[in-house]
């Protein structure tokens, strides 16, 4: 047992989140609101230059093969910074999937790959809008049985307002020439189901831990009553309680992730396990940083609501609370043997 | 990174369950706040000694095996899987045995961990006074040096076994113009010397769980000052650090918890609410999640980490999930959930459990006090 990150792994963790740093400001992402396109090409490339885009692709079609536990560390880092592009959801589950689609869908897509010029979209019921279709180059589609690859030629599709502007997202209307399989289609959908909720999970943990540190400096820098709000211990234990909530869903993430790399027979239950805990964490700091923030929390021009807004959609996108609870209560009560103190790991 | 056993860990845990398997106990032991209790849980002390299961983390020198904490975590799997009994000596093997580690003399070392180990010495912690609850600086309980020995005079209260206990270590003012956290010094003494007196104080379940002990001139050798003259506050804070935040409660017991609350509602699913549902599945979550951060400590400690303000934020985590898990079986048991006889559903001992739970986010420092810790020291917000 070592359940510790390796160098390598906090390497790249801290190489994306100084990227992050100097490209995905919250003026940056302002500027995407105000422009209607949150999709920065310039980043995007930057992303890809920095070996982020295919990172997990297979060796043989040019990836570096990383494992899961490295890409939700760096996915986490993603959601600190609120990034608008569709990293997470090109590399968690598009890349992640490559071996397991239909070789007709695998072929057809990388044909359309050009790894880093393009971006291939995902649509499932349970993210049923997929993003950025206009500068993807075709889109992933998930219904009840089959799971489909479409062109973006053989698309029509039209733009509709999330509440998150930094997501563009796409009502899809018809499709031609479509590729389509019903073949392995239950292990696929497991399989994307899982990688859904625990992209979702990540993005939530490191969002909660960015309203909380947005938190923590608006509460030392305002003062009331002579003195920093910071300093009254009412909103001391708002966001201790914030605090308690991340360190415990923090872990969940880890396990989950690494259970997805030893192809854990375990790992749906663990994925909704880090989707649960870290949509609760979010939630709270959701609740609790505006709290702190009194009416500048309320405000357009706070860029805590940057933040807020896109975790409110990765709560509700890849099954949100209550469907990972039903998971779970599914799994347990159906191996109640296989609960509790031995079987953790 | 390898979140898995490896088989040198395994082929341990196998050892430790065919241990306990042929050594715990096959009827309950008596409520270990009673004295027949109480002597049955010494006993068991000392068969776990003979075993040298007393605390494998320790050096074999004191009776332990020189293992890692990742073992000691598996022990913990173990112990609370074969529904061993309660640890009469918790106080001297996870709190007092790790600070005497870190800050006791070799002859300090040698006298106390072994005796600690075999059961003859059962310990109790004296913090607490009347007037230093959460204020722990604001202690009073004065001790004079007096030539080879201090002499002491004050009270202490709330300290849990102290009803039959031994010994008892604690903080006392050494310096008697000092103030707050200056002048406190670390002191063991025996719970025997003239002019103690120890009356025990019924708990919620009327049991007299904890006690007030009254010093009246009592007269300890030098020798048993933990650390120096002063020093106190610091060894004091060291024992409500890691090791405190790890050992005080691992997470077997709230797993084998959330399993046992797992268990009722199977049985009684068909007379309860589908509310419920969510409840058992935050025991497991909660529970699991608790595991999963301590073996993540755990790992960052042998990696050669060390862990403070920390122990704060599970402090809080198990004092609510426990509360939170007893409150559920409650409601899973219906109108028997008043029955404190025996019963077919283990009622009593889910009511007991429920009543201890409201002591969790009180003792060992207050969930409000933790969370002023939370926010100044790892928040960086002001006092
Ligand atoms: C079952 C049990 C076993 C115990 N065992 C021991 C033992 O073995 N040895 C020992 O020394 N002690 C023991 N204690 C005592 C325990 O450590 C104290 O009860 C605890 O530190 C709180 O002190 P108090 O009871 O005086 O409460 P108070 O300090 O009076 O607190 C009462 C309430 O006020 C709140 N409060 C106080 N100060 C603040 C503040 N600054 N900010 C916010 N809120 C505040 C508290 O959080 C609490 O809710 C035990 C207690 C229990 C319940």
């Amino acid at each position: 047992m070592n359940f510790i990150f390796t160098e390598e792994q906090m390497q790249f963790k801290d190489a994306i989140k100084s990227f992050l740093i100097d490209e995905c400001s919250p003026k940056s992402i302002r500027e995407g609101w105000d422009t209607k396109k949150s999709f920065n090409p310039d980043r995007w490339k930057g992303l890809f230059e920095l070996g982020v885009l295919n990172s997990n692709l297979p060796e043989d079609k040019g990836g570096l093969g990383m494992d899961q536990v490295t890409l939700a560390l760096m996915v986490e880092e993603m959601g600190y910074a609120g990034l608008p592009e569709p990293v997470a959801e090109q590399t968690f589950l598009v890349n992640d999937l490559i071996s397991l689609l239909p070789k007709d869908i695998g072929k057809a897509i990388e044909e359309t790959y050009d790894a880093g010029a393009k971006y291939i979209s995902l649509a499932h019921p349970l993210a049923p809008n997929p993003l950025f279709i206009a500068d993807s180059a075709g889109l992933i589609l998930f219904d009840d049985s089959q799971c489909k690859f479409i062109a973006k030629e053989d698309l029509n599709f039209e733009i509709i307002a999330s509440n998150d502007p930094s997501r563009e997202i796409y009502k899809i209307n018809s499709t031609n020439n479509v590729i389509s399989s019903a073949e392995n289609f239950e292990e696929l959908n497991s399989a994307v189901s899982a990688r859904g909720a625990l992209m979702t999970a990540a993005l939530l943990i490191g969002l909660a831990q960015k309203m909380i540190d947005l938190s923590s400096a608006y509460v030392l820098d305002r003062t009331q009553f002579g003195k920093p709000i910071g300093s009254f211990q009412a909103v001391k234990h708002m966001l201790a309680d914030v605090a308690v909530k991340i360190e415990f869903a923090k872990p969940a993430v880890y396990r989950a992730a690494y259970s997805l790399s030893e192809n854990n027979p375990k790992s749906a239950l663990h994925c909704a396990h880090a989707k649960l805990m870290c949509a609760q964490a979010a939630e709270l700091a959701c609740k609790n940083s505006i709290q702190a923030h009194g009416a500048m929390g309320y405000t357009w021009e706070m860029d805590l609501h940057i933040y807020m807004r896109k975790a409110w959609s990765m709560m509700a996108c890849w099954g949100n609370e209550d469907r990972q609870q039903d998971i779970i209560f599914k799994t347990l009560s159906s191996t109640s043997e296989e609960l509790g103190v031995l079987y953790t790991f | 990174m390898k979140i898995k056993f490896t088989k040198e860990e395994n082929t341990f845990r196998r050892e430790v369950r065919s241990w306990l398997e042929s050594h715990v106990p096959k009827k309950p032991l008596l409520s270990l706040d009673t004295k027949e209790g109480f002597e049955q849980h010494r006993e068991w002390e000392r068969t776990l000694n003979q075993g040298n299961w007393a605390m494998v983390t320790w050096p074999k020198e004191y009776g332990g095996r020189g293992l890692d904490l990742i073992q000691w975590l598996i022990f913990e799997e173990e112990y609370y899987r074969a529904e061993a009994p309660t640890r009469v000596n918790q106080n001297g093997v996870f709190l007092l045995g790790p600070t005497l580690m870190e800050f006791g003399t070799h002859e300090q070392k040698s006298k106390f961990l072994n005796a600690m180990a075999t059961g003859d010495h059962i310990w109790a912690q004296g913090w607490s006074e009347p007037g230093a609850g959460s204020d722990m600086a604001a202690i009073r309980t004065t001790a004079v040096l007096e030539g080879d020995h201090y002499k002491i005079n004050g009270q202490k209260t709330w300290s849990s076994r102290a009803t039959y206990a031994d010994w008892t270590f604690g903080l006392f003012r050494t310096d008697l113009e000092s103030e707050r956290h200056r002048g406190l010094s670390f002191i063991l003494v025996p719970l025997d010397l003239p002019g103690i007196t120890v009356r025990p104080i019924p708990q919620l379940d009327g049991e007299p769980g904890f006690a007030e002990i009254y010093f009246d001139d009592v007269e300890v050798p030098v020798e048993n000052l933990l650390g120096g003259d002063g020093d106190g506050w610091k060894i004091a804070m060291a024992t409500a650090g890691f090791e405190r935040g790890l050992m005080l409660r691992s997470p077997a017991r709230f797993q084998q918890t959330a399993a046992k609350l797992m268990e009722l509602y199977l049985a009684k699913q068909d007379h309860c609410s589908p509310m419920i549902q969510a409840k058992i599945v935050e025991a497991w979550a909660q529970s699991e999640s608790y595991a999963l951060s301590i073996y993540h400590t755990a790992s960052k400690m042998l990696a050669g980490g060390s862990i403070g303000s920390e122990s704060s934020l599970g402090k809080i985590f198990w004092s609510e999930l426990d509360h939170m898990m007893h409150q559920t079986a409650l409601k899973i048991l219906g109108a028997s959930a008043e029955l404190s006889q025996e019963s077919q559903d283990d009622a009593a001992k889910w009511i007991k459990g429920f009543m201890f739970s409201y002591a969790g986010p009180i003792y060992a420092g207050t969930n409000e006090i933790q969370k002023n810790i939370i926010a100044e020291r790892l928040l960086g917000l002001p006092k």
